[in-house]
């Protein structure tokens, strides 16, 4: 699991079509709204750093969203080592320091 | 984990995150914080990705990384973090890290056809020693070279710099940083006489007009682009234009996109200067009290090698150009000559000299600039009317005049990738100078760079070919004479004779005139042009090629022996920004297995030398200098004696633990706790990063290039400072009097850069008075032509290719694409395609097509929509995709003044695979 805390920036007017707008994208939760500046804190959830990206993606698409970036990321309960490589980074030996395929062929 | 917990962490990082952007919190949140982050130590740090130099905070638990955020201090990033942000917590654990030294090897021995087997560290130095002193015993410091990165720290640079000027005696050292910004630099010498931008960052939160010049920022550099956003819409007279040759990101905020042909904008830029002199707007009052008028040579070449002996047989009719060329129309006119006529390159051993010439003249050359001609000439996209595309030069220029405007110009790799590089950055310099917009609070000229430490490491600390540290020059004896003195070297230690460029290197390797080269912190053999070319002679020629990385790259892949590298956060170090920012931060973490810093693979590798290894007579083909005989670096070793060494000393005690860099000792409070693993290898009770800047900094005080201690920048409250630092306070606005403590009391502005300041006189073709003139304090303005692009599209390669970067992937993915989710986040390079360019060609979105130029083809897969439009007949593919080697297809020619690769314009033709 990937938790990130995201600011969004809208026009104050448009805070109440961008903020029902936010908390119906997957895994979105608006958090704080700064009703004079616009400003919005939203935390969302994913199950990896693809979906992390592609949520913050879908919040920039949204109409009236004018700055969507990220502030915090946290990685402390995400220890995978991200097993899923490409073929051709596939280990050799487990032995010594693998030597990925693609570097012998 | 339970729900309560989840949703606990939750508030806690909503909370952490309001208080990042300054946001209040209650009493609650802010408890809820405490008690998630519990145990967690928090250290401020500097992000490993592009040139910005955002500040974050990255926390640790147990030797793990645990979170990361943007830091609220930081005055670049103000608590924001763009996407990449997040690969500061992750590059270091993908599961194919390098951690053990690998050599190629057969039947027990190294062997350059064999397969990469692991090695021990002795084993590893062992080889490459044995593999250096053969080269070095036949070819001398001429045969060896070091492909180095505005990636390393500084110290890094600054040790590599050392080992090879000094210790090795050999100028072939040179960063990816050329093909990243060497045109930015070579027009700040010559236009300013002294590297890097007047202003800062702060400059947008004061400008009513910013243009952008073939710079993507929304894309590439988000979190300014983010002040820029701010900006516009927090001020309403703000305007942004975005000129490029196809339509990006950036044109979403864009008030005007302006898409023009390759390579005018050269021509538009002389429009806009002859529309300043025909609007009678130049302001006299700047012009006379500090600048002059300059113009060179226009047969320079286009920075390929002189001889087609390598070419390949298809490329051969480009190669040609580089000794002469045939006048287009345009350039003709441009020019002021007659279409067809027959250039021979007269200027290419030195394109850099250039003259002073008189306002008339100046005048007169940008006269033939005329709306008509240079709309017809640069109108890009083949769809829009040409009355609509003049209006836009129109309001361009309205932009630059209009008194009441504040004009930020901006510009990444399409000006300085660029085979006119050097002249486009001194063109955007003619028009802010001609209108007295520079070098005060939102009128300026900014160059981004696409690297961490580009100007930290690279241009500050000097690891190019020609450059030495704080804007000294390889040629120039008084600054060999400074940095000898400095590094208590004997007179005549440092090579006098400039060495190779980057993408000379790489030919040297091909011809065989370098067999020995070490690769740090980047990738050439993916990154640079042409690539066919270089890959044939890494793995077919007689060479030994060391590559110091943390992840296996393509470079790796056709090495001799790699070496297993630290990461940011496992080393300490310290970076420089676009801005002149420079940031420190500690290690954080411990490398895995036997990964290491890259200093200490330097300081371990001069360990194996003695200075007799060099400092003897050498053989340095084509060497001619002053004092030298030719062809030869006289011994030193007599004179090494009187300064008390003995010729057995080693590079490691003559060069780096030296007494004076001894005095830094291990442990030192200001490390908080945190590890340092150089340290605990070395074993001999010295902290060499922080002695190494210590002995670094000397070299820009008093200079205009000054850097505070070592401590300060660790200092709780300090975010980086801007040099030069000077009375401990930082200059925001560097050549004007009201912020800068360097220029004359009274002065206003003094452009005290003292590079290239005595030159002669001439017209706008020749040298008429040789005597050089001193324009000391001033600044250049130059007239520079337009030129057409080496090649451009014809029957048979029918269409414009450029490449570039993506988001979500930074330098050349070595460590972005390590993430496999990422991976898939842009799964393989796309070909990006105007839809009509693809249905006259039979093809459709997806489909996998060849890319093939004179040079080489590769596959790809079209897209015909998502986030870049092409106009047609013109594609753009990214190259950061190991499985497309983009670079196979791109032409090698460069800016023949500052020798960076243009990767922007080649012909291909694309077909269905």
């Amino acid at each position: 699991m990937n938790l990130s805390g995201i600011l969004v920036v809208a026009r104050p007017e448009r805070l109440s079509a961008v903020i029902p707008a936010l908390n119906a994208l997957p895994g979105v939760e608006v958090h704080l709204v700064d009703e004079a500046t616009g400003r919005i804190v939203v935390v969302l959830e994913a199950s990896d750093i693809l979906g992390e990206i592609e949520g913050l993606k879908r919040i920039k698409a949204l109409p009236h969203v004018l700055v969507a970036e990220m502030v915090y990321h946290y990685l402390a309960d995400d220890r995978q080592t991200y097993a899923e490589l490409p073929p051709d980074l596939a280990e050799q030996d487990s032995n010594a320091c693998a030597v990925p395929a693609y570097l012998n062929d | 984990m339970g729900l309560s917990r989840r949703d606990f962490l939750k508030t806690s990082i909503a909370a952490s995150t309001a208080a990042t952007v300054g946001l209040p919190i209650s009493k609650q949140a802010e408890a809820a914080v405490k008690a998630s982050e519990a145990g967690w130590q928090w250290d401020k740090a500097v992000c490993r990705f592009c040139g910005t130099g955002c500040g974050i905070m990255v926390a640790t638990q147990d030797g793990q990384i645990v979170a990361t955020k943007g830091d609220p201090d930081a005055p670049v990033n103000r608590g924001l973090n763009c996407i990449k942000g997040y690969f500061n917590g992750k590059i270091q654990s993908g599961k194919d890290r390098l951690t053990q030294p690998l050599m190629r090897m057969k039947d027990g021995k190294f062997d350059k056809k064999g397969q990469f087997v692991p090695v021990t560290w002795e084993q590893a130095f062992d080889e490459m020693e044995r593999q250096f002193r053969k080269v070095y015993a036949e070819k001398g410091p001429s045969g060896i070279a070091c492909l180095g990165s505005g990636q390393w720290t500084v110290q890094e640079g600054y040790a590599m710099n050392k080992l090879f000027k000094a210790g090795f005696r050999s100028n072939n050292i040179d960063p990816n940083a050329r093909n990243c910004m060497a045109s930015a630099v070579a027009a700040f010498y010559s236009v300013f006489g002294a590297d890097e931008p007047a202003g800062n960052y702060d400059d947008i939160e004061y400008a009513d007009s910013m243009i952008l010049w073939g710079s993507n920022m929304a894309e590439m550099h988000p979190i300014l682009w983010s002040r820029i956003t701010n900006r516009r819409l927090g001020h309403k007279d703000c305007r942004v234009i975005n000129i490029t040759t196809f339509r990006n990101m950036s044109s979403d905020i864009a008030d005007l996109e302006i898409i023009i042909k390759p390579n005018t904008d050269l021509a538009i830029q002389n429009y806009i200067a002859r529309e300043i002199i025909a609007r009678d707007a130049v302001n006299w009052d700047f012009v006379n009290k500090h600048c002059v008028f300059a113009t060179g040579p226009y047969d320079i070449g286009y920075g390929m090698r002189p001889t087609d002996k390598y070419a390949f047989p298809a490329e051969k009719d480009t190669q040609a150009k580089e000794l002469r060329v045939k006048l287009d129309k345009y350039e003709a006119i441009a020019q002021r000559r007659k279409e067809g006529e027959v250039v021979e390159q007269q200027n290419t051993a030195d394109p850099a000299r250039h003259w002073l010439i008189s306002f008339d003249d100046f005048k007169r050359a940008v006269e033939p600039y005329t709306l008509d001609f240079v709309a017809e000439l640069a109108k890009g996209d083949p769809d829009e009317s040409l009355d609509s595309f003049k209006a836009k030069l129109r309001q361009l220029a309205d932009h630059y005049i209009d008194p009441k405007r504040k004009v930020l110009s901006f510009w990444t790799m399409g000006f300085n990738q660029h085979q006119r590089g050097t002249w486009v950055n001194e063109q955007v310099y003619m028009n802010h100078l001609l209108l007295g917009k520079y070098a005060q609070p939102g009128n300026g000229a900014f160059s981004l760079t696409g690297q961490p430490s580009a100007c930290g490491t690279a241009r500050e600390v000097g690891t190019f070919s020609h450059r030495l540290p704080a804007d000294r020059l390889v040629p120039n004896p008084k600054h060999r004479a400074d940095v000898e003195k400095a590094w208590h070297l004997p007179a005549k230690t440092l090579n006098p004779k400039i060495g190779s460029f980057y993408a000379k290197i790489l030919r040297d390797l091909e011809d065989g005139s370098v067999k020995w080269v070490w690769v740090q912190v980047n990738n050439p053999w993916q990154s640079h042009p042409n690539n066919n070319h270089w890959l044939k002679a890494a793995r077919e020629m007689d060479n030994f090629i060391v590559v110091s990385d943390a992840y296996p790259t393509v470079s790796a892949k056709v090495a001799d022996l790699i070496l297993p590298a630290a990461m940011i956060f496992e080393k300490w170090g310290a970076y420089g920004n676009a801005e002149r920012r420079t940031q420190h931060w500690r290690q954080q973490v411990d490398p895995p297995g036997e990964a290491r810093a890259d200093i200490w693979q330097v300081l371990e590798f001069s360990k194996r030398f003695k200075i007799k290894d060099f400092w003897g007579e050498q053989s340095v083909p084509g060497l001619k200098a002053d004092g030298f005989p030719d062809g030869k670096l006289p011994s030193v070793l007599d004179e090494a004696v009187k300064l008390g060494y003995t010729p057995e000393a080693s590079l490691y005690d003559v060069l780096f633990a030296t007494p004076e860099n001894k005095k830094y000792k291990w442990p030192d409070p200001i490390a908080k706790g945190h590890d340092n693993h150089v340290v605990r290898l070395l074993g001999d009770g010295w902290f060499p990063e922080k002695a190494l800047w210590q002995e670094y900094v000397q070299f820009g005080r008093g200079k205009g290039k000054d850097l505070a201690d070592f401590d300060v920048y660790h200092g709780d409250k300090v975010r980086g400072l801007k040099w030069p630092v000077v009375g401990g306070k930082e200059v925001p606005w560097r050549f004007n009097e009201q912020y800068d403590p360097y220029v004359k009391k009274g002065a206003g502005f003094e452009f005290y850069g003292d590079l290239f300041k005595a030159i002669p006189k001439g017209d706008l073709d020749k040298v008429t008075d040789p005597t050089p003139v001193s324009v000391a304090g001033k600044a250049k303005i130059f007239y520079r032509p337009y030129a057409a692009p080496a090649e451009q599209p014809d029957e048979r390669y029918d269409l414009w290719l450029c490449t570039g970067r993506v988001l979500e992937h930074w330098h050349t993915g070595t460590m972005t694409r390590r993430v496999p989710e990422l991976h898939r986040a842009v799964p393989a390079a796309v070909l990006w395609m105007h839809p009509e360019d693809a249905r006259a060609r039979g093809l459709k979105r997806n489909d996998l097509v060849w890319v093939e130029s004179r040079r080489g083809k590769v596959q790809v897969r079209v897209e015909t929509g998502g986030r870049n439009k092409m106009v047609r007949g013109y594609v753009y593919v990214p190259f950061f995709d190991e499985g497309v080697l983009i670079n196979r297809v791109t032409l090698d020619t460069t800016c023949p003044i500052s020798k960076e690769s243009d990767f922007k314009k080649c012909a291909v033709k694309v077909y269905k695979a």
